[in-house]
């Protein structure tokens, strides 16, 4: 079955058909391009999920710049992510391999979901 | 696991800046049920209520500082499984709107937020995930043990009334 990249787009839905909507000076401060979310329209566009911090990034379908891509997970990473593994100390781990860590008991996170601090809890094996 | 909702009805999501402590029962949070639980956020929607022209800042946010004791959850919001006859985990992802301390909305610029901002004046927003790319939790403790749905005011929001769901999957 041939893999699209698009399979893995989640879905934003604004519906401000029976709306006054929002004016384009606020819309600008909450991340949405002006116009998009005018009175009587309806704004649709496509989101993404970061596999190394979990989070979800709402695509700006006005984006010129390049979007960063891990090669290890052939996944789409979030520019916080991507930031993070190009620093000198960066260990390249899923939010899932974290998940299954911390679900192991031997370790405990701080620090920031794109740059987790993994401490071992003290266990023999930890 | 099994698929549950999360459901606040009637609720007046106040606008509070990100990194403040969130307002009593102006707000739905997450929390994970144990240090090893994961959970799998994958949908939420706010229909607003508003009776006027009311633009919100609503967020998907991590949580800085978590709640203390929060407040079980009462009717009209709820909580429940899609599937009926859902069988009870032995740790039970924590719901709720209230709690002795509010928690905190992250205001760290590498902890995410999902901008739903819409006016509550008619204003619907759903956003949904696709498969692999849900909104994850993890553990019970900061950065990632809790999420929050709420208003924000750094981001231009205004107090409003609304219903709201959040789908999740709690592993």
């Amino acid at each position: 079955m041939p893999f699209s990249k698009k399979s893995h787009d989640g879905e934003l839905f604004v519906d401000h058909r029976a709306s006054p909507g929002i004016p384009d000076e606020k819309a600008r401060r909450m991340g949405y391009a002006p116009g998009q979310l005018r009175e009587g329209g309806i704004f649709e566009c496509a989101t993404l999920g970061c596999p190394h911090c979990g989070s979800v990034v709402v695509l700006n379908p006005l984006r010129a710049r390049e979007r960063a891509h891990c090669y290890q997970c052939n996944r789409y990473l979030c520019d916080w992510c991507d930031a993070a593994r190009h620093e000198p100390d960066y260990v390249h781990r899923t939010m899932r391999e974290i998940a299954d860590m911390i679900s192991s008991g031997k370790w405990t996170m701080s620090g920031t979901m794109s740059r987790p601090i993994l401490t071992p809890t003290g266990g023999k094996d930890g | 696991m099994a698929k549950r909702v999360f459901t606040s009805q009637g609720l007046t999501f106040g606008a509070t800046a990100a990194g403040s402590v969130a307002t009593t029962a102006q707000y739905m949070a997450l929390k994970g049920g144990a240090s090893t639980q994961l959970i799998d956020v994958l949908e939420a929607m706010v229909s607003g209520m508003a009776t006027a022209s009311t633009v919100a800042a609503i967020n998907l946010a991590r949580v800085s500082t978590l709640e203390s004791s929060a407040t079980a959850l009462a009717a009209p919001h709820s909580d429940g499984g899609e599937f009926p006859n859902i069988t009870a985990l032995s740790s039970t992802v924590v719901p709720f709107t209230a709690a002795t301390t509010q928690p905190t909305p992250s205001n760290t610029v590498t902890d995410a937020k999902l901008s739903l901002a819409l006016n509550l004046f008619g204003g619907i927003v759903r956003w949904n995930a696709a498969p692999t790319q849900q909104w994850q939790i993890i553990g019970n403790t900061a950065p990632g043990g809790e999420s929050i749905l709420w208003n924000s005011s750094t981001g231009g929001g205004s107090s409003g009334l609304a219903n709201a769901h959040i789908i999740y999957e709690p592993y």
